[in-house]
């Protein structure tokens, strides 16, 4: 046995994911060392950077689409974390709570184990299409994930077209579905398939006309347009002006995005999950995979169409202005502070600790100072953290946005397994007359009562 | 009020809500543990001591203070010879009614008891000095009671427990493990066949469709009316030549088929009971 691998034996399982991570670090700072030393780096440097600017438009798109990509991963966590957490809270347990703080990384030993089953293909399956199915369904959840604006600026790519572009990705969902219960050559799964195939399509329909009211309102089917087209206080909000438009939307979403009471293309406790009966391993890992993106992504577009997207609730600047208070800026700009700027980053923290324990030596002085010391420096942190968190949201109308829309997106995750948790699976044919028998209608009533409201006001 | 739609999903999301709030029920088991009932008893075992010998010492205690003597007691003594407790005689009664007026405070009939009929004990206590009151002779004394009476009586089988100390409880198990003992008068009759090759070979097959359509039913089974048991019985050799058919038991030489029919017919006829078929 080498010594590299009795210390590779030696090493903690985070420590076998941070040295491999520090190697390529410092491997590419030699890299980077080395280009500088021998003038590689800036003669092509100039280069790059002009290539980068002619072509603005794809080096946004290709970083979009890695950030959409890599942003799936943690919301898919999140979301199945809040969803079991939630669920076990509801029916009176306590949820996941072994792995990691409060259980949270329960979902990230789900995705390990996902990832160690075995990955098999039936005999006679299609090979090709079935091997390609769950990729269609998780891309085009993704691609939908592109023209989410999550804060002013911070979106994929600001379409003009958002809306339909949306709606358009999300039909594709359907293609993976039944693809993948067509190519497993099993009759179950091919009826499973079928049957997403009817709901989701039959869904689409009042999914799409419930936001035509939304997108006349706003004048423009920018996602971005439509929040700023809610600017201001809530009562801005188009759920006010579009109560109908929003139930229909919510519920078609639903049972757009698979959720219980219309869950019945995986119906879990009823028929083997549909198309997905002869998918295992990170295949049908991803089939949940993406179904827990697209619950974020029906939260988001439900609180950007709906409920103002990034806008706070009441304008901070406005009920200032109105209550005849400044509110103070806090634009600081970290490099005008100079030498002051080394200082704070070597002496703050010390100081802090020391200001933080002082109080709570005087009161516990039963303590030892070592402890009192560090008591302090947990106070400091959160003190500090809280700081910045409160600077950052009042400094920056991009934190602001974020807290907002992430605030308002995953309280829609909530109702979803709120409903999840309490509301039986409906029939399939109560499902399908609820589509085209009440909310097809609802949502065509709720266009021409929008239009006529337009040409009253305007008139 | 129900005519309201969705009024029941508003109550049914309220109350999900509610339960997010309540406190959780999950015992966190390795961790939290419930204490246990002060009237558990576990799982009944043996314990073993240090060196690996038996910690019961063969007391009987468990046994003599089981309230439905549901513990049995066998052992062997010092010497290897096997030893069995025979626990005072026929306490059964007794000592549950006592049970039942400790825990109740009244007395308590007993509904399972039944009135049993008084048979002549003189056979018995004669069978019983026979084999000098000895509870291991007990199969010996129970085929002889048997013989005696035809079956066994419960007068019978608490007199044996009365007078050689062995328990009814056991009595009645040994008495029921056994085949051939009986605890009701037979009162149905029964022609049993044998259904070997050699019986066969030997016009068992022909005495067979006989006695089905005689009796009106399959082989192994009973005649409609309850009169006649027809049995698969087996000859085991003793037969050569010959089918083997037995009337009650009792071996018959010489049946012819329409012999063996008029047979049955005449038992169905003289043991017909009115309330069946």
């Amino acid at each position: 046995m080498s010594v590299v691998a009795r210390s590779w034996g030696h090493l903690t399982p985070a420590g076998k994911v941070v040295v491999p991570l520090l190697g390529i670090v410092l491997a590419l700072g030699l890299v980077a060392f080395l280009g500088i030393v021998t003038g590689i780096l800036p003669a092509i440097g100039d280069t790059v950077v002009l290539t980068g600017r002619r072509n603005v438009g794809i080096v946004r798109f290709l970083v979009a689409a890695t950030a959409a990509l890599l942003a799936s991963v943690p919301i898919a966590f999140i979301n199945i974390y809040l969803e079991m957490k939630l669920l076990a809270w509801i029916a009176l347990r306590r949820g996941p709570n072994r792995v990691g703080p409060f259980g949270t990384l329960q979902s990230v030993a789900h995705g390990f184990k996902v990832l160690a089953k075995e990955d098999f293909t039936p005999t006679g399956a299609d090979r090709a299409v079935f091997t390609i199915a769950p990729v269609v369904t998780f891309l085009s959840v993704v691609l939908a994930f592109m023209v989410v604006p999550f804060a002013p600026g911070i979106v994929g790519v600001d379409m003009n077209i958002a809306v339909l572009f949306f709606f358009a990705i999300g039909g594709l969902t359907v293609v993976g579905l039944l693809a993948g219960g067509w190519a497993s050559f099993n009759k179950y799964s091919l009826l499973g398939g079928l049957r997403s195939a009817a709901q989701i399509i039959s869904y689409e329909i009042p999914l799409t006309l419930s936001v035509v009211g939304v997108v006349m309102l706003a004048g423009t089917m920018s996602l971005h347009g439509i929040v700023e087209a809610q600017a201001g206080h809530f009562w801005n909000w188009f759920v006010f002006q579009q109560p109908l438009g929003f139930l229909v939307f919510f519920l078609a979403g639903t049972a757009e995005g698979n959720r219980t009471p219309f869950d019945l293309t995986e119906a879990d406790s009823e028929i083997v999950a549909g198309f997905a009966t002869e998918y295992s391993g990170m295949r049908y890992g991803f089939f949940y995979f993406a179904e827990y993106v697209n619950l974020f992504i029906l939260s988001a577009v439900t609180a950007i169409l709906f409920f103002g997207g990034w806008s706070a609730p009441v304008e901070i600047h406005q009920l200032a202005a109105w209550l005849g208070v400044a509110v103070p800026s806090f634009a600081i700009d970290p490099s005008q502070l100079g030498i002051g700027l080394l200082f704070l980053l070597a002496l703050g923290p010390a100081l802090g600790t020391v200001l933080c324990a002082i109080p709570v030596a005087l009161l516990r002085t039963d303590w030892s100072l070592r402890r009192a010391l560090a008591v302090g420096f947990v106070l400091f942190n959160v003190v500090a953290g809280g700081l910045v968190i409160a600077w950052a949201y009042l400094a920056s109308e991009v934190v602001a946005g974020l807290f907002w829309f992430l605030g308002k997106t995953f309280f829609f995750v909530f109702v979803f397994v709120w409903m999840r948790a309490t509301l039986p699976r409906v029939r399939i044919d109560q499902l399908m007359g609820f589509a085209w028998k009440w909310l097809l209608p609802a949502s065509l009533f709720n266009i021409f009562a929008t239009a006529a409201a337009i040409v009253l006001v305007n008139r | 009020m129900s005519r309201i739609p969705g009024l029941g999903i508003a109550r049914g999301m309220a109350l999900t809500l509610r339960r997010l709030f309540q406190p959780k029920v999950t015992v966190q088991y390795p961790e939290e543990r419930y204490p246990v009932s002060p009237r558990h008893r576990g799982r009944l075992q043996l314990l073993y001591d240090e060196f690996g010998a038996l910690k019961c010492e063969t007391c009987f205690q468990c046994a003599q203070a089981c309230p439905i003597e549901c513990i049995d007691m066998g052992g062997t003594d010092t010497k290897d010879r096997f030893h069995v407790h025979w626990g005072p005689p026929e306490q059964y009664a007794e000592r549950r009614s006592e049970s039942a007026l400790r825990r109740s405070g009244r007395p308590v009939p007993d509904p399972a008891y039944t009135a049993f009929e008084p048979v002549d004990l003189a056979p018995l206590e004669a069978i019983l000095a026979a084999e000098d009151y000895d509870p291991r002779r007990m199969p010996a004394i129970l085929e002889r009671t048997q013989a005696a009476y035809g079956h066994l009586p419960v007068a019978t089988l608490k007199h044996i427990s009365h007078s050689t100390g062995a328990w009814y409880a056991e009595i009645y198990g040994t008495a029921s493990s056994c085949e051939h003992l009986r605890f009701e008068a037979p009162t149905t009759r029964a022609i049993g066949l044998c259904r070997c090759a050699a019986c066969t070979l030997a016009g068992g097959g022909r005495l067979r469709a006989a006695l089905e359509a005689a009796g009106g039913t399959e082989l192994p089974g009973t005649t409609p009316d309850g009169a006649l048991t027809l049995a698969a019985v087996d000859c085991h050799g003793a037969s050569p030549g010959d089918p083997y058919v037995t009337v009650d038991g009792v071996p018959q030489r010489g049946l012819s088929p329409e012999k063996l029919a008029e047979l049955a017919t005449a038992i169905r006829a003289a043991t017909a009971r009115p309330g069946r078929a």
